[in-house]
């Protein structure tokens, strides 16, 4: 593989640093995180480290080939992840109550986490055309995207794995209003959405879902259980106070009053022991690092460069945002894992692959 | 219609983004800032446990520094309500490990109810080795659910003297409610029984505390700081455990009671009651049907006999006639009653036990061989008012006021009382019955100890006292008891001799009660009883009595054993006497051999 030199030198490395300072302040995080698990934060770390290094290798095969051909062979991707996706209903590894893993010797991944890029380059490879014509798209235009957002999006909410469906649907809907819609489409987009809590809560959503939005509109519903988790998160995020309570001295998680306070409540750790000065500092390096994917979709070479960039902008987004709101109660609980930070092999891959198709389109930004 | 130009969606982004920005920050200063203290404070309220330190309760020991009841750690299954997060997973999940009932456990946490719920509730204590591992093995599924290790209190010799020391166990409800015990919380012992709950105040510690870093589990994960528990004051008896042992095996399978004393102390032996009770049962939470067992049993394994069952005295009773008839002068030495082996009076005949009769009997013989007749016809010399006066004057019909609780009275009927309960005039008839310690005499065998120890020191009993001193955790006698004199009548010389005499024989003298039980190494004095008992049980026979002293010359030990349906006293009550006397004289003796052999 013969690396170009133009390329390189015209590597957005705002984007990199930006990354690697969360990254690293993540790790820096998990190893407080993890240290009151029985086995010690050591085996956690290297697993986290030795997905990054595998996702450093990912970002350089995929920064090789330019993402129009990656893109042109979306389809495979997706039909790939799907196949992933259906395996994980048949073989995956049941815990906590739900299948969201398989394990390939020995290694076990979440296939959904990986169908969040995959579905960005498949919708950019449908629309891109529409969009470099600034033709809005219609009612019919949409179908077809919406067809391919959903089949995924059902086979994962029912492993179940709401956090990742939602994110993927949101994904979908932020693509197409970046593309452009009509106003009829807008019109029947808009009165879906508002039919579908209804739907949603009579006809799909699991008893312990209602629980949580229940015990989200009402913290003390139920105290003893999703009520009191919240609660737990916001005490620890409160009690960090300005400056925190110092790094690894946060007591909320290491005593376990939060659960998955490595993986999706890991904001209340760093909010405990860093306080509002830390999370000032953390919440300015996600939005100028979203602020930077959009500059990368602004300055792509084409549509299809832009629509991809904006799609990974949208999911860094959306994971940053509902992620951060459940842990400090104004959003319900849901599974999102935040970029970079948490603990995930498969969510932290799925990220450094997204980073990778923003640093393709952005050193092919000046391509003619 | 105006056209949207791509610039203008990255203007709506970055507009988002702003906003996501100040909803975050308007959020965390609201939450970190505006309401950080408050949120602090409960987040150290969270972690932060005072949990109690159960002080060991103070030791029994015998004369000879024996451990009688001590304390031994235990494990102890508590659910803290706080932190249960799913009720029934919690207690259905915990009944399943410890195979308790579910119901059992709600009523435990009902009875703690008035406690806040960061109060652990007691829901079993005493957990064998394999419970504990279970529990722990499963606590993830049973959150609330804590082992604590806590002093438990142990009695090393069982049954043995079980009635003397009593047991503690779980306070309840009711006692909860009663001022005595406004310092107690669920889940406390207390002494219930015996010198555990006479001397309640002494042996309980003071518990300390401790404040506890806990997880949401409620696991202490680590001491903040501690304020070490007080153990209670120990007791040291008086009570000798060798002649007890004697005495519990000499008993083993009879029912009835022995009670030793020292004469010149009141300090109390040996106090046995068959059937007994394993107060370690109590001690470790008795199981509901442990406790019917015991509650239900006919036998009455939790009546202390010695202080609380009363029996007619029979022929030891005529001690308080020949005294008395003595030293009034209504008889003496040489006074002689025939006895053709019964004694007719109004429209029937009083048989003498002897069917031949004794001939011409004085007061050393009457006693010596327990002569009916001669007795009947004192009883009716003195009438009822003196012999009342004389049993009362030694203290039969009255409280001892030993250190023990729920002692019983006893009673020597009197004109006056039977007027008073039945309304009815006294019968000389009835005085010929209490003659021989019959009809409406009913003592305590800790009495008749009383009476063995007026006679063997002259005249002079003292309260009978388990408890010889309380000592501090340090070391430091905190309290000596001193003898408190129960009664003290002079009497003459010639009056002590002749009854002394006529005891000495009894088991000294062919033809006495109990020569059998006669001792090579040492004299013993003492007097048989034979009473009839009201129940027809086992076959109607009667309880056998013994009451004894020993050396005869210079006594130091009173003894009184009471067999129930034993017979006669002479064959089941006063082997047990020998037996005592026999073991303590000999170590005596030996002792004194091995010191002149020293001096030498």
């Amino acid at each position: 593989m013969r690396i170009d030199k133009r390329r390189l030198y015209h590597l957005d490395w705002y984007l990199i640093f930006n990354g690697l300072a969360l990254f690293g302040i993540g790790v820096m995080n998990l190893v407080s995180a993890t240290s009151s698990f029985y086995s010690g934060s050591l085996n956690f770390i290297i697993k986290q480290l030795i997905a990054f290094a595998l996702g450093l290798i990912l970002i350089i095969v995929i920064t090789h080939y330019d993402y129009r051909l990656i893109a042109h062979h979306s389809k495979w991707f997706y039909l790939g992840g799907l196949f992933f996706v259906v395996l994980v209903l048949i073989i995956g590894l049941v815990a906590g109550g739900a299948r969201r893993w398989i394990s390939i010797l020995g290694i076990s991944f979440q296939p959904s986490e990986f169908m969040k890029p995959i579905m960005v380059m498949v919708l950019a490879n449908m629309l891109y055309e529409k969009k470099r014509e600034n033709i809005p798209l219609s009612l019919r235009d949409i179908i077809k995207p919406m067809v391919w957002t959903f089949v995924p999006f059902i086979l994962i909410v029912k492993q179940p794995d709401l956090g990742t469906g939602v994110i993927i649907v949101l994904t979908s809907l932020a693509i197409l209003w970046f593309v452009g819609l009509k106003k009829s489409t807008y019109a029947v987009l808009i009165s879906f959405g508002l039919l579908t809590p209804f739907i949603a809560w009579n006809y799909l959503m699991k008893p312990y879902q209602k629980m949580r939005v229940l015990s989200f509109i009402n913290i003390d519903a139920d105290p003893a259980g999703f009520g009191y988790h919240a609660k737990q998160a916001l005490i620890a995020v409160g009690s960090g106070k300005f400056l925190g309570k110092g790094f690894m001295s946060g007591t909320q998680h290491k005593l376990q009053f939060i659960p998955e306070h490595h993986t999706d409540f890991i904001f209340t750790v760093f909010g405990e022991e860093w306080g509002f000065i830390g999370s000032v500092v953390l919440f300015a390096l996600f939005i100028s690092f979203i602020h930077r994917c959009l500059k990368v979709a602004l300055d792509a070479h084409d549509e299809l460069g832009s629509i991809i960039a904006f799609g990974v902008a949208s999911i860094i987004y959306l994971q940053f945002t509902i992620n951060v709101l459940m842990a400090i109660h104004l959003a319900p609980v849901v599974g999102i894992p935040l970029p970079l930070i948490s603990y995930g092999g498969s969510s932290l891959l799925s990220t450094l692959i997204s980073i990778g198709l923003l640093l393709n389109i952005s050193t092919r930004r000046y391509m003619f | 219609m105006k056209e949207e130009t791509p610039t203008s969606k990255f203007k709506w982004c970055n507009l988002i983004l702003i906003i996501t920005m100040t909803v975050l920050l308007i959020r965390l200063w609201d939450l970190q800032i505006m309401r950080g203290s408050e949120m602090r404070k409960l987040s150290e309220q969270n972690r932060i446990r005072v949990k109690k330190v159960i002080a060991p309760r103070g030791i029994i020991y015998d004369k000879s520094g024996r451990v009688l009841a001590d304390t031994r750690p235990s494990f102890n299954v508590y659910i803290t309500p706080e932190d249960i997060k799913d009720f029934s997973q919690t207690v259905d999940g915990l009944a399943k490990l410890l195979y308790v009932d579910r119901d059992d456990i709600i009523d435990k946490l009902k009875a703690a109810s008035r406690m806040p719920p960061s109060f652990p509730v007691k829901i079993k204590s005493d957990i064998p080795m394999d419970e504990v591992a279970r529990i722990e093995s499963h606590r993830v599924y049973i959150p609330g659910a804590s082992i604590q290790i806590e002093p438990k209190r142990n009695y090393p010799f069982g049954k043995m003297l079980a009635h003397a020391l009593g047991y503690v166990s779980e306070i309840n409800d009711e006692e909860l409610k009663a001022k005595e015990y406004k310092s107690y919380s669920p889940g406390d012992y207390v002494g219930k029984y015996g010198l555990e709950k006479n001397y309640e105040n002494y042996l309980r510690g003071a518990d300390g505390e401790k404040r506890v870093e806990v997880d949401a589990r409620g696991r202490e994960v680590r001491t903040l700081d501690i304020i070490e528990p007080t153990p209670g004051n120990s007791l040291h008896l008086n009570i000798d455990m060798d002649l007890q042992a004697i005495v519990e095996k000499a008993m083993e399978n009879k029912k009835g009671g022995c009670v030793a004393l020292d004469p010149k102390t009141g300090g109390v032996l040996v106090l046995a009651s068959r059937p007994a009770f394993d107060p370690n049962k109590f001690a470790s939470g008795i199981t509901k049907e442990d406790w019917k067992t015991i509650a239900l049993d006919k036998t009455h394994p939790l009546q202390n006999r010695v202080t609380q069952g009363r029996y007619p005295p029979g022929s030891t009773f005529k001690i308080v006639l020949a005294l008395k008839a003595l030293e009034s002068g209504i008889i003496n030495e040489r006074t002689t009653f025939i006895c053709r082996g019964g004694f007719p009076f109004g429209n029937r005949v009083f048989k003498c036990w002897k069917k031949g009769g004794h001939g011409s009997v004085a007061v050393h013989r009457g006693i010596v061989e327990s002569c009916d007749v001669f007795f009947y016809n004192v009883g009716l010399k003195l009438g009822i008012d003196r012999i009342h006066e004389m049993a009362a004057s030694i203290g039969l019909g009255k409280l001892t006021g030993i250190d023990l609780p729920g002692e019983k009275q006893g009673l020597v009927p009197s004109p006056g009382w039977k007027k008073k309960t039945y309304g009815q005039p006294w019968y000389e008839g009835e005085t010929v019955s209490v003659a021989i310690g019959q009809g409406a005499v009913w003592l305590t065998p800790i009495q008749l100890a009383q009476l063995a120890s007026f006679v063997a020191n002259d005249g002079v009993t003292f309260k009978p006292q388990l408890v010889n001193r309380i000592v501090s955790p340090e070391g430091k006698v905190i309290k000596v008891f001193e003898h408190v004199t129960n009664s003290n009548i002079k009497l003459k010389k010639e009056t002590l001799k002749l009854v002394r005499d006529g005891m000495r024989g009894v088991v000294n003298e062919p033809g006495g009660t109990a020569y059998g039980s006669r001792l090579q190494t040492v004299a013993m004095s003492g007097k048989t009883g034979t009473a009839q008992s009201a129940s027809l049980e086992k076959g109607g026979q009667d309880h056998a009595w013994f009451i004894a002293y020993a050396p005869s010359e210079e006594p130091s030990i009173a003894i009184t054993a009471l067999v129930e349906h034993g017979g006669h006293g002479s064959s089941a009550a006063a082997p047990i006497a020998k037996a005592i006397t026999e073991n303590l004289f000999r170590v005596r003796t030996e002792i004194k051999e091995a010191k002149t052999h020293e001096n030498r």
